[in-house]
């Protein structure tokens, strides 16, 4: 978001760095807290869902109920692509992704002529549109209930894509991912996203053709949904009906919430909390978990509503002095 | 030469003639008010100017170019630049940055992806967000969020993002409303050394005659929809129909 300057490059490459050597380490160190392996996958695939997520949300200041349309979408199309096409995950992630982004076209050109609750609402009501067009209309080809079984294990031409192989796949993506998303939220492109969440009227009488911006940043959110529905099926092959459903719309929204919205850090945070937490603190808790989780949002959207960002920031400037 | 010309435009709301077939001329690098008593018309006419408001009938020509029918973004593209009443600036940003989407967007015509912009290309539009900012005076404040801002410098900065793509015309609504004295007399200044130097041609609408008569060139009154007198503010400070229109029936 800031303007250019001559520290540009330098401001993306520390945080691209530290988050690569987190998760290219994360397998050498998640069992110490309990961790398995595959939740690590599953986090890095939450991970880029909630980055894309953040920039429509934290930046763009649209809240969307409805991305798991975008999700389920891509999962849909690159399962149905392993299973008729071929095994080779390269032709099946694409083709998932661009469906995620035209799905996105036809919704996004629906939804964004209203802002607010009222785009919210549309976006929930296209979500469930299309979770109960795979869960009957469409049920030949989506397996309705059941979701779509008996796929292939896919293949990245001879190498299996199971356990590590598809762990550094997804982080690969993943960093790439979260550079293009700095990239995006320190460009002039960005600014205009922030511009829009500010004052959409200012920014039409400055020139600014607002209406093709929220499209494109409502349509580059939803290619990080695709790209997380994609790799969710190379991760484990089979495509369950609730990936277009309501509940993984709410999620990627608390997980936004607790970490802190607008921080593309903060969304990343929320989602291994809460991936994290659902499956190694709940075994603790066990059906007390959804309890307790919803505690802690009551918690972070009364007393904290910057999220985990914000109370690192709080913990800074108490005890570090530092600007808050 | 003219620059703005509006041609027998009406409007009606319901049965309530807002606009009866008014004919406007504005010329280029003038300062051009419109007054007129509450409920005349004279926003009415700045929305249509503004693409915001279609006429019933009527055209707006722009340097001979229609304006009526194009998208407010458009319209600025075109070189119409539009000040509001409040200051309407981008609050979460910082003072440079809100000039600079000013200055992007005049570049890039409205639209780019432009994700992989480097220091390097991004560079004139910035340096030309700075040069404006500091014709305002405001460049010593370029890294403060504009939220902070007091009153005036917001509108100082609003100011700093229309002129920022380099508009042909501004159009001010009631730029001075709701101002302390000292406030509007430096909004005057302000306005004036924007016209001096830049050449740019103004429309205001102000209801503080003073403003109205320190700055303008010319002066349209609008009335019920019509236009009653245009001039000099010499002219339009006797005009017996002026004056009915402000003071209606004390005249009877």
């Amino acid at each position: 978001m800031s303007t250019p300057n001559s520290n540009f490059y330098k401001k993306d490459i520390v945080p691209v760095s530290i988050f690569a050597l987190i998760f290219l380490t994360m397998p050498l160190w998640f069992s110490w807290i309990g961790g398995y392996g595959g939740l690590d996958t599953k986090i890095v695939i939450w991970v880029i869902f909630a980055v894309g997520f953040d920039l429509l949300l934290g930046y763009m200041g649209y809240l969307s109920f409805g991305h798991a349309a975008f999700f389920g979408t891509s999962a849909y199309v690159t399962g149905l692509m392993l299973l008729h096409y071929s095994d080779n995950i390269i032709p099946a992630f694409f083709m998932g992704v661009l469906a995620a982004v035209i799905m996105a076209l036809i919704i996004g050109q629906l939804t964004l002529k209203r802002s607010g609750i009222y785009f919210s609402i549309l976006t929930l009501a296209f979500g469930e549109m299309l979770h109960s067009l795979v869960l009957s209309t469409l049920q030949d080809w989506t397996g309705g209930d059941n979701g779509l079984t008996g796929l292939p294990t896919p293949m990245l031409f001879d190498l299996k894509m199971q356990g590590h192989n598809v762990y550094y796949l997804a982080v690969f993506i993943a960093i790439i991912m979260y550079y293009l998303a700095r990239r995006i939220v320190r460009s002039p492109f960005g600014l205009m996203l922030s511009a829009i969440k500010t004052n959409p009227t200012r920014l039409e009488y400055t020139g600014v053709n607002v209406a093709r911006y929220k499209l494109a940043g409502f349509v580059i959110s939803a290619a990080y949904a695709g790209v997380a529905g994609a790799l969710m099926i190379i991760y484990e092959p089979y495509v369950a009906s609730e990936f277009m459903g309501w509940h993984l719309s709410g999620q990627v929204v608390i997980m936004s919430v607790i970490g802190g919205i607008g921080t593309l850090f903060g969304p990343m945070i929320g989602a291994a909390f809460m991936l994290y937490f659902e499956n190694v603190a709940s075994v603790a808790l066990g059906g007390a978990w959804l309890l307790v989780l919803g505690l802690i949002f009551m918690f972070i959207v009364i007393f904290l509503p910057g999220g985990f960002v914000e109370a690192g920031r709080k913990v800074r400037a108490r005890f570090f002095g530092g600007a808050s | 030469m003219s620059i703005l010309e509006i041609k027998n435009v009406s409007k009606n709301f319901g049965g309530l003639a807002a606009l009866g077939n008014v004919n406007l001329t504005i010329e280029e690098g003038s300062i051009h008010s419109l007054i007129g008593p509450n409920g005349a018309g004279k926003s009415t006419l700045l929305n249509v100017l503004i693409g915001l408001l279609e006429p019933d009938v009527g055209t707006v020509l722009f340097k001979g170019e229609p304006v009526l029918g194009k998208k407010p973004y458009e319209i600025n593209q075109m070189g119409i630049g539009r000040v509001f009443q409040t200051p309407a600036i981008f609050d979460n940003l910082s003072v440079l940055e809100n000039v600079a989407i000013s200055s992007y967007a005049a570049r890039d015509k409205g639209f780019s992806f432009n994700v992989f912009e480097t220091p390097k290309t991004a560079r004139p539009c910035i340096e030309l967000a700075k040069e404006t900012l500091q014709e305002l005076g405001l460049y010593e404040k370029r890294r403060e969020e504009a939220a902070h801002l007091s009153r005036g410098d917001k509108r100082r900065l609003e100011m700093a993002i229309c002129l920022a793509n380099r508009p042909d015309i501004l159009l001010l609504d009631e730029p001075t409303a709701g101002m302390a004295r000292a406030d509007t007399e430096n909004t005057i200044k302000l306005l004036q050394n924007i016209s001096d130097r830049g050449g740019i041609t103004m429309v205001i609408v102000e209801h503080d005659m003073n403003v109205v008569f320190s700055l303008s060139k010319k002066i349209s009154v609008l009335a019920q929809g019509c236009i009653i007198a245009e001039g000099e503010p010499g002219d339009i400070k006797g005009n017996p129909k002026v004056v009915e229109a402000y003071l209606g029936e004390s005249q009877e």
